[in-house]
């Protein structure tokens, strides 16, 4: 284990001391590939900037995120467990899923203008499918042994879905929140940078177009940083549930 | 049974002709301009697929496909070498495995911009994206795929001197091919993606420049028929994917 720590921490270091040489000695051009120690140097000078850009697009993905589950596992449970519905539904929903979403995101732009609109409607649009596909399956899995005992035993079917069925598809749906999230994140920043005013996407497409590498190197790693932190968490939240569960 | 099977089916269309119509009726009311009904989207789609609107369209579809064969060949070839340096030396595996798996927790089109400053506006930066897309779940596929391989196996050939190339190559592969091929289906369809996320983000040529100019002349009815096409383009990709994905289980079963 403290080899492996070791490795990871040195191959790292390596990676930057090479990365630093290499542009230090001029064998590639420091306009397209800064120096590390560059790019440190400018996270000053354009860290405000990225990181008001980040919380706006934070708050677009978390709005986005929101509208995903609700309709998601909504559309997940009803689609699911409703037989005909599901044998009917199921070619346009994989169809759905499956479209690369980019091709609609101009007419999306059209129909919505530029700015949040579009980068809430587009990054819900991206969470909904996994969230909902999982949840379908989840739903089509539950033990009918359960469900035929608690019709047996008289029970509503408000009380079938709330203390049957949803209880038993939790792991499929957080599974499905854990992806859509990065889904979610990722569709507000292709909006923000196909027709973005601000956030991260816009400051990072910017960046690009004024040629201000070590900026965009800077902008690149601190949201790389904080989607990774995203994730992390989340799957900390799942173990956390799953023991709870257990 | 059968009535059933009718009644799906017959559900499935009558949803199909509702979703039309409406579009075509919403359209309308809306603004014809904008939300093009299907009714001004077939004349364009025939102008489209006649070579009127665009000439070039063939040339244009032949530079995206190129770009897609180009980065999946590469996400091929790096993400078997990479997962196969990972699988097999186990140290390395635990070390670099995670820092993979935290790097796949990105949205991958944060990296799009410096691809784009890096490369320029031209086909390498489209091709540099593609492969990013596709590199991780092969990688992925073939780190999976080689837990699943039995340890005996590996194990015998090892015995009998296969180095671990040869044991790689003549054991692994056939033994996981079915997860393999699934994550090249997988690799293929994100290639594709990430081919033409990057030419509607910013392109000189392509199909996706093609969108991208109707688009931002408002030629909407145009533009519906360029994605049209590009749908057939992604469905028949994909088709032949999943071809190969059938010969492959079929070879694994027997």
């Amino acid at each position: 284990m403290i080899l492996v720590r070791l490795l990871q921490v040195a191959s790292v270091m390596l990676l930057l001391a090479l990365w630093e040489m290499v542009a230090g000695l001029g064998w590639v051009d420091r306009a397209f590939v800064p120096a590390p120690s560059a790019v440190a140097r400018s996270l000053g000078d354009t860290g405000g900037r990225a990181l008001a850009g980040l919380a706006d697009t934070l708050t677009k993905t978390a709005i986005a995120y929101a509208i995903a589950i609700v309709v998601g596992v909504g559309l997940g449970v009803t689609v699911g467990s409703i037989r005909l519905l599901r044998d009917v539904l199921n070619p346009f929903v994989i169809a759905a899923y499956g479209i690369p979403k980019i091709l609609i995101l101009p007419w999306i732009v059209l129909l919505t203008g530029f700015g949040t609109t579009p980068a809430i409607v587009y990054g819900a649009l991206h969470g909904i499918f996994p969230i909902m596909v999982l949840v379908m399956g989840g739903v089509r899995d539950v033990d009918r042994t359960l469900i035929t005992v608690a019709r047996a035993y008289g029970a509503s079917p408000w009380q079938l879905y709330w203390k049957v069925i949803l209880p038993a598809i939790v792991p499929s749906m957080l599974a499905g929140m854990r992806l859509g999230i990065v889904f979610c994140l990722l569709g507000v920043l292709v909006v923000e940078m196909f027709a973005g005013l601000r956030g991260m996407g816009y400051v990072l497409s910017s960046l690009a177009n004024a040629f201000r590498a070590p900026e965009l190197f800077a902008a690149t790693a601190l949201v790389s940083t904080a989607s990774i932190a995203i994730v992390l968490g989340l799957d900390w939240l799942n173990d956390r549930l799953s023991h709870w569960r257990a | 049974m059968r009535a059933g099977a009718g009644i799906v089916v017959a559900a499935r269309l009558a949803i199909v002709i509702v979703l039309v119509a409406g579009w075509e009726f919403a359209a309308r009311w809306y603004s014809p301009l904008l939300a093009a009904p299907p009714s001004l989207v077939l004349p364009a789609l025939v102008g489209v697929l006649s070579l009127d609107t665009y000439p070039e369209l063939p040339r244009h579809l032949l530079v995206t496909v190129r770009e897609i064969v180009i980065a999946f060949a590469m996400a091929v070839a790096g993400g078997l070498a990479t997962g196969f340096v990972l699988g097999l030396y186990r140290t390395l595996g635990r070390a670099y495995g995670p820092i993979l798996a935290a790097l796949y927790a990105v949205p991958a089109v944060v990296w799009y911009p410096s691809l784009m400053l890096f490369f320029g506006l031209d086909s390498s930066s489209k091709i540099a994206f593609g492969f990013l897309l596709g590199f991780f779940p092969i990688t992925l596929a073939v780190l999976a795929g080689i837990r699943q391989v039995n340890p005996h196996l590996v194990m015998v050939a090892r015995a009998f001197g296969a180095r671990p190339l040869t044991t790689f190559v003549k054991v692994m592969i056939p033994a996981m091919l079915f997860t393999l091929v699934g994550g090249l289906r997988t690799g293929l369809a994100l290639t594709v993606i990430g081919v033409i996320v990057g030419e509607i983000l910013g392109s000189k040529a392509g199909i996706g420049s093609l969108i991208n100019h109707a688009y931002g002349l408002l030629r909407t009815a145009d533009y519906v028929a360029l994605v049209l096409v590009t749908l057939v383009l992604i469905v028949a990709t994909d088709a032949l994917a999943s071809l190969v994905e059938h010969r492959a289980q079929r070879w694994t079963d027997s």
